[in-house]
């Protein structure tokens, strides 16, 4: 196809032909939209680059499933959760006919729906997600009163640990730093491993923190309050001690997901607060997995040795630690919702198609092939999935008491503006970075000034 | 040969002249030719340039005078110039105006002078020059985005090499200062091959038998370069100062692979990327935008005003 | 036969040689390294592998995206090369040898170009392509490779030409040569270095691209190959694909490698010995 086109340009030097170029190009596209056969129409549905395959084998399910009367192409958009949300933006600003479904991070909810490019899901359908769909991921597809999305997979967080280390998990975030303090004194592994970098994970460790210590960063209304009582002191001050521990991972500040993972299997971190992937990785040979993570010895140091033992043999996990000994930890609440586009043509049909996409099958695929926790109750007692998510007890538990992060059109940008004040973990001083982030939220919200 | 190697050097010296001597009448038909085939050779560049660029362009600097955030459309509305108030007020601009700063004059000097260096060996070795000037091309022609990932593993603590030489339990990227270092190192390694070529175009141009002579007159290498070879480069110096220096100020890539703008690493431009495709504030973001780019204009300016260097045509009209 | 040179230089230039080698190879070979490294010791921090494999290679050419992403980029990167290169000259054959009214302003625009900070000028591009048909085909990102090139190219080729001895052309033509051989004989030797450089510049300006093709394609029909490996996956949700990412990194040298070989005598001939000594 290069040829063609190198031609067309290699003539249009001067004005005329240029125009003349841009004019057949348009008739080529425009004829190549309407051109084909009278098919079923098409239903695109953008999904993230992780699990792609997954996803497209639901979209065949689906196409088949709809006995012609549509048929749904899945399309991939980038790894970055950022990148994903950028392309779909600039697409359903630009009223692009081709984008029908899109699967959504749980916090684009509040701003896709604002900005008027996802369709409220219509009553009857509404109906037949929330039937036995959880509660906590039911809650991140609402906004204002109303269905904007259907659940389609979600996420929790649990405490990973070494019961070599630590025989009892620790209950608190207090009791962890403690046995770390402990452990490293003995000069044992003893780091803590959470997403402390500059990204949206430091916004979600503090968001959970924050609603475990009774507090609320922005009410649906778009009220800051994370100011109002101690819980935000409470919550920064246990980031700052984690972060400037001597017994901490030195790379804390740069930490995501994989890397708390890595430092797990590498023997080096007694407890990690993170999602289910970690203990599917450590079961997983090399090289799609940690393949049982590195050789310990008796006292639990990494060795490379081989001494029969490895990290997996002493891998546990617990719930989330608590903030008050009393209640327990509302984790913060990740995963996908599919809604349908207002630019899309065929909204009745894309409805029936996100219904599909999330079914039961579909949700059950995903979750044993890609790695994803189902939305739907039920599955939770399916043996295929309890087979593949042995914490599935835990995970369930966890996202019964879950928290959402805050339902405004501005996420984004109090994410943001979060990650930059308590990026070092180290550095933060609770006394005074509580009203400077109230400070900073407010104008976020109400996206005024600048995100740094 | 040989005659040709000296006769030109001496053309070089009385160049100016020749187009004096030529077009002196003011549109006599030659005059008018000369014209006509001049905006004849321009007409396709200016024509695709404005013509890709003159609508974005337009509509960034109209963007940058309103309110609007795709997440609010409602609230669209001309603000005049609270956006350009709102970045020039904000500690945020003035931060990542200062580490971009640093970053530019820091690796611009060092690319320089490894440059000059690289440069010289480029121009003078024997052994191997093909090879040399073979593998120097590579930093440069790599994808930014890969070498800086290939920087990130190396210092990643236990998966890269450079990490493990560091003391134990240091990770460089994590601090401000070591990890500013360590993005100049980044783009220092990547462009100063860049820097290298336009200087070794301007080390052709210095005739072989000047040097000779200065030899033989019982000039040092040293005298050699700062008397004879920098002065004769000059044009090709600024030319590749400037290129690097607008560059270099809008460092993007670089930093946000290897630190995502943590740590108070943040640029201009990730600034402007974070507000117009993060938080979809493209009213503020083109704001950004404008100033980064009279920013740049600024230091254009700096550069041709005061040191002199060759806007193309500007010279040439100089000397007529 | 240029400099003389005795056996001790010799040697300084030999290490001097050896220094810049290392200079520019080893980040590159830490990349092939940890290519051929297997997934089990990728985190070993080893500058060479203790064991060898071609699975990334392997995983790498398992993208189907990833093949057709490597001829898009080829393919753009040649054609906006070889229009931008011929524009250029011709703009700045004009600027360095031709008196016209609104020269400044052409310099002005190129320029003013090379300033905007690209970012700012993605999202208008792409309403603006989409509007016309040109989003996500190879036009669609070889016009605004042009553009952004044409700057570098008029400025790099009006430095060169402005520097060539113009008067050779004419002592040919007194001794009989006809316009069109004076030109071909004395002017296109002089010029062809520099315009190779400027080929070199703006190929690799291309090829580096990655915001353009990151906002203005989407599917395998125009997805350049930096673009195809920003959206690896692992090859599990937990692999990460630094192995594949290195391997593709590999991949996408091996071109900037063999183009650099191919114009070597050009530009060894041309920018050292040739624009002045002949």
């Amino acid at each position: 196809m290069g040829e063609p086109v190198n031609s067309t340009l290699r003539r249009s030097r001067g004005r005329p032909l240029a125009v003349a170029t841009c004019g057949l190009l348009v008739a080529a596209a425009v004829a190549g939209c309407s051109s084909g056969p009278a098919g079923p129409p098409v239903l695109n549905f953008y999904t993230p680059a992780d699990n792609a395959t997954g996803y497209a084998a639901g979209a065949e399910a689906c196409t088949e499933a709809a006995n012609g009367r549509y048929v749904v192409t899945q399309q991939t958009l980038p790894k970055a959760a950022d990148d994903q949300r950028l392309q779909l933006a600039r697409r359903l600003v630009a009223g692009d006919s081709e984008v029908d479904l899109v699967a959504m991070d749980v916090t684009w909810t509040a701003e896709f729906a604002e900005a008027g490019w996802i369709e409220p899901w219509p009553e009857q359908a509404a109906a037949a997600i929330e039937q036995g769909t959880l509660e906590g991921p039911l809650e991140t597809a609402r906004y204002q009163g109303q269905l904007w999305a259907a659940p389609l997979n979600t996420n929790t967080q649990l405490l990973w640990y070494r019961t070599d280390l630590a025989p009892q998990p620790p209950q608190t975030w207090d009791e962890m730093i403690q046995m770390s303090e402990a452990l490293h004194d003995q000069g044992l592994p003893s780091y803590i491993e959470v997403q402390a970098a500059q990204y949206e994970g430091i916004s979600v460790w503090f968001n959970t923190l924050l609603t475990s210590a009774g507090g609320q960063l922005v009410s649906e209304n778009g009220d800051v309050l994370v100011d109002d009582g101690d819980a935000a002191r409470k919550a920064t001050s246990i980031m700052q001690r984690v972060g400037s521990s001597p017994a901490g991972d030195p790379s804390l500040s740069v930490a995501q997901e994989n890397d708390g993972r890595l430092q797990m299997e590498a023997g080096l971190a007694a407890f990690q607060v993170n999602y289910p992937f970690v203990n599917a990785s450590i079961n997983t040979p090399p090289p799609d997995g940690g393949g049982g993570g590195t050789f310990i010895d008796e006292q639990g140091r990494p060795t490379a040795e081989d001494t029969g033992r490895r990290v997996v043999d002493v891998f546990a996990w617990a719930p989330y630690p608590r903030v008050d000994p009393d209640k327990p930890a509302t984790v913060t609440i990740g995963g996908l919702n599919i809604g349908v586009s207002t630019t899309g043509g065929n909204q009745d049909l894309a409805f029936e198609a996100a219904q599909c996409l999330r079914n039961r099958e579909n949700q059950l695929t995903n979750a044993t092939e890609g790695g994803v926790p189902p939305t739907l109750s039920e599955l939770y007692d399916d043996p295929a999935f309890q087979a593949e998510y042995p914490a599935w007890e835990a995970i369930r538990d966890s996202l019964e008491s879950a928290s959402v992060r805050p339902k405004t059109p501005a996420y984004t940008s109090i994410s943001i503006v979060l990650a930059d004040l308590l990026n070092p973990p180290a550095q933060i001083d609770p006394d005074t970075i509580v009203p400077r982030m109230a400070t900073e939220v407010e104008r976020a919200v109400n996206s005024e000034g600048l995100v740094p | 040969m040989t005659a040709a190697s000296t006769a030109p050097a001496a053309e070089v010296e009385t160049s100016p002249r020749g187009p004096k001597h030529r077009g002196k009448p003011p549109l006599s038909e030659g005059a008018r030719a000369e014209r006509k085939l001049a905006f004849l050779l321009c007409a396709p560049a200016v024509i695709i340039m404005v013509a890709v660029t003159a609508y974005p362009i337009a509509y960034a600097i109209w963007l940058s005078l309103q309110r609007y955030d795709l997440r609010f459309p409602a609230d669209r509305a001309f603000a005049g110039l609270s956006n350009y108030v709102a970045v020039l007020t904000s500690g945020y601009w003035w931060s990542a105006f200062g580490i971009t700063l640093l970053i530019t004059v820091i690796s611009v000097a060092i690319e320089f002078v490894l440059g000059l260096a690289l440069a010289l060996v480029m121009h003078r070795t024997i052994l191997g020059r093909g090879l040399t000037r073979t593998v120097v091309l590579i930093p440069y022609g790599i994808v930014t985005v890969v070498a800086a990932f290939s920087w990130q593993f190396a210092w990643t603590p236990d998966i890269g090499y450079l990490a493990n030489m560091l003391a134990e339990g240091s990770a460089p990227l994590t601090g401000q200062a070591s990890a500013i270092v360590l993005i100049i190192i980044a783009e220092v390694w990547k462009t100063t091959p860049f820097m290298a070529l336009l200087l070794l175009a301007g080390l052709a141009l210095v005739p072989d038998d000047l040097l000779k002579a200065a030899q033989v007159d019982g000039a040092g290498p040293w005298q050699r370069l700062t008397q004879i070879m920098l002065p004769m480069m000059k044009p090709a110096i600024l030319v590749a100062l400037l290129f690097r220096t607008l560059d270099a100020f809008r460092i993007f890539d670089n930093i946000y692979i290897l630190t995502g703008g943590s740590n108070g690493t943040g640029s201009v431009s990730m600034l402007g990327y974070n507000n117009l495709f993060r938080a979809f504030n493209l009213g503020i973001g083109s704001a950004i935008s404008v100033l980064i780019f009279i920013s740049v204009g600024l230091i254009a300016f700096i550069f041709i005003k005061l040191f002199g260097a060759a806007a193309p045509g500007s010279e040439t009209e100089g000397r007529r | 036969m240029a400099v003389a040179t005795t056996g001790s230089a010799k040697s300084k230039w030999a290490v001097a040689n050896t220094l810049v080698l290392i200079y520019a190879l080893v980040p590159v070979l830490w990349i092939v390294s940890l290519s051929f490294k297997p997934a089990s010791t990728i985190t070993d921090g080893n500058f060479i592998p203790r064991e060898w494999t071609l699975e990334n290679y392997t995983q790498v050419f398992g993208v189907s995206l990833f093949t057709s992403a490597l001829i898009n980029s080829i393919g753009i990167a040649i054609i906006a090369t070889v229009l931008s290169v011929v524009i250029g000259t011709m703009a700045a054959y004009a600027i360095a040898r031709l008196r016209f009214p609104g020269k400044g302003l052409l310099v002005g625009i190129s320029l003013l170009i090379a300033m905007f900070p690209p970012i700012s000028l993605v999202s208008p591009l792409f309403d603006i392509e989409r509007a016309l048909g040109l989003f996500d085909t190879w036009p669609g990102l070889i016009l605004p490779y042009i553009t952004f090139s044409l700057p570098l190219a008029i400025y790099t080729l009006s430095a060169f030409f402005r520097e060539i001895p113009w008067e050779l052309e004419k002592a040919a033509k007194m001794d009989g040569a006809t316009p069109l051989q004076a030109f071909r004989s004395v002017i296109v030797p002089l010029a062809a270095p520099g315009v190779f450089t400027t080929a070199i510049l703006v190929f690799i300006f291309c090829w580096n691209d990655f915001l353009f093709a990151l906002s203005l394609t989407s599917t395998e029909r125009s997805q350049t190959a930096t673009v195809a490996i920003a959206n690896f996956t692992g090859a599990s949700e937990f692999a990460e694909p630094t192995g594949s990412i290195a391997a593709a990194a590999v991949l996408l040298t091996i071109p900037i490698i063999i183009f650099v070989f191919f114009f070597q005598r050009r530009i060894v001939a041309g920018l050292t010995s040739g624009a002045v000594k002949g």
